[in-house]
């Protein structure tokens, strides 16, 4: 577990001092001003009224989790592995004391730590926003909704960066695995449009489930059939992800 | 004795057909070993394999009575290594390389890296990013992350790559003072044969993948006018000849 620790520790410093989670704080930050420039600009140049300080958050939320967040994920997962074996620095973690395993999985947990940052940003500074700049028609059970619709906006965050991480192990090259990602990503968000009966199977349509959370009765059994489907798609990709990188020879 | 390195039957065959066949080898603690042989010949694969950056197809090696392929986490607690090129992160200074793998050891705090990077000459560029560093600062840098958690078992390839005449003095003495005080292991693979000489207790030649002899340096110079001759003598007469190996 020391191990464990030891190699996620490393990896959020890493993260940190890298420039790419500073662009990305900056760049989330620029989403929220430009929503809600939008949505000022619509309310006084059209008089209508946009959004409220309650739908502000989810506004901002629908906004950034099928475009920035899958992007930022799919650099630092690319930047985690591809990166770091086109530096060959992956060889240098390598030979410490800490098993394959052990390395794998604290590295997909500093990615989730990162998503998880960038939610938690995002909400703090879009319900700042809803409150300082939009009518008040937040409520305590309206800004609860909207705190859960980011949290479990991580899980299928991570399956998408599980699939990352399995293509950034299967492919040589960090820029053929992003763009093979983007490729698939917006493949898979056509066969959405154009099998709908098979949306729920789509680990990008995952990324929409946040909706079923901001029902005032919520819908049970849906919801424990993503948690299913995302829990399999999850364990399968960490597994052959896994499994790729642990037969790697450096 | 107890071994402190016990290499056993290792063999990985390449899909080129290169590779190493057959390697059995034991080191004894405070044994100083040169790995000679030609470019080729064997010798990262063999050092690969005791990191765990390679995986055999038979055979083994235990570092310290543990197996790297079934106890890979305590046999290399025991370890500090530098295969092939000294990496870093170059966007982390010098000393924030040092603390990352400073975590994965107990004890190692701010001062023993300090000391580390003053063993090295690098001390003035702690707050330095390797990626200014010229090749030579680098490779001090991969030393001294080897011999940072203070380990049992050094294992160095090439390490005198890129270093200037003063730092290959300034590190054969280093690595003799280790061994002779701390009884810290070294499995060291060099093509600076000269540099083996005087650095090595205890010398092996490996050729075409196969290991040819293990001698004493000292028994060595006993017969021969220097390594070097050893060396020629030895591929000359076994290095064609499969399946000839003494020990």
């Amino acid at each position: 577990m020391d191990a464990f620790r030891a190699t996620f520790r490393n990896e959020i410093i890493k993260l940190y001092k890298k420039k790419k989670a500073i662009a990305a704080v900056i760049i989330s930050l620029l989403v929220i001003v430009a929503g809600q420039l939008l949505i000022s600009g619509v309310r006084y140049g059209l008089g209508i009224r946009g959004a409220g300080s309650a739908d502000f958050p989810i506004l901002i939320l629908s906004a950034v989790i099928n475009t920035i967040l899958p992007l930022f994920t799919a650099l630092v997962a690319i930047d985690s592995f591809s990166g770091e074996y086109a530096q060959n620095s992956m060889r240098v973690t390598l030979t410490r004391p800490v098993s394959r395993i052990k390395l794998f999985s604290a590295k997909l947990a500093a990615i989730a730590a990162f998503i998880l940052a960038m939610l938690l940003l995002l909400l703090v500074f879009s319900l700042l926003a809803g409150f300082i700049f939009n009518d008040h028609s937040a409520t305590a059970a309206s800004v609860s909704r909207t705190v859960i619709a980011y949290l479990i906006s991580l899980p299928p965050l991570m399956g998408l960066a599980a699939g990352i991480v399995l293509l950034a192990n299967a492919l040589k090259n960090g820029i053929s695995v992003f763009f093979l990602a983007v490729l698939l990503f917006i493949a898979l968000k056509m066969l959405a449009l154009f099998f709908p009966h098979y949306t729920a199977l789509f680990l990008t349509s995952q990324l929409d489930w946040y909706n079923l959370f901001l029902i005032d009765q919520w819908p049970l059994a849906r919801i424990l059939r993503q948690i299913l489907l995302m829990t399999g798609w999850g364990a399968m990709l960490f597994i052959v992800g896994f499994y790729l990188f642990d037969k790697k020879e450096f | 004795m107890d071994k402190a390195i016990e290499i056993q039957n290792l063999t990985k065959i390449y899909p080129n057909g290169r590779g190493i066949r057959e390697i059995s080898l034991d080191i004894y603690p405070g044994d100083i070993f040169g790995f000679l042989g030609p470019n080729g010949a064997g010798k990262t694969t063999v050092m690969k394999i005791m990191t765990g950056l390679v995986r055999p197809q038979r055979g083994d090696v235990k570092i310290m009575g543990h197996s790297v392929l079934d106890d890979y986490e305590k046999a290399m607690a025991q370890v500090g290594c530098l295969i092939e090129t000294a990496e870093s992160y170059p966007f982390l200074s010098a000393g924030d390389n040092l603390r990352q793998w400073a975590r994965y050891y107990p004890g190692v705090a701010e001062q023993r890296i300090d000391e580390v990077l003053e063993l090295v000459g690098l001390l003035p560029y702690k707050q330095e990013k390797p990626k200014r560093f010229s090749l030579g600062m680098k490779q001090r840098l991969g030393l001294a992350a080897a011999i940072l958690s203070r380990p049992r078992v050094v294992i160095l390839d090439e390490p005198l790559n890129g270093l200037d005449v003063e730092g290959m003095i300034d590190m054969r003495k280093l690595i003799q003072r280790l061994a002779e005080q701390e009884q810290t292991t070294f499995f060291i693979s060099s093509h600076l044969i000269h540099d083996v000489e005087l650095t090595c207790t205890r010398v092996g030649i490996i050729f075409d993948g196969k290991l040819l002899s293990i001698a004493r340096t000292e028994d060595v110079l006993r017969d021969y006018a220097s390594l070097e001759n050893y060396f020629v003598s030895e591929v000359e007469s076994n290095g064609r000849v499969p399946g000839n190996i003494s020990q």
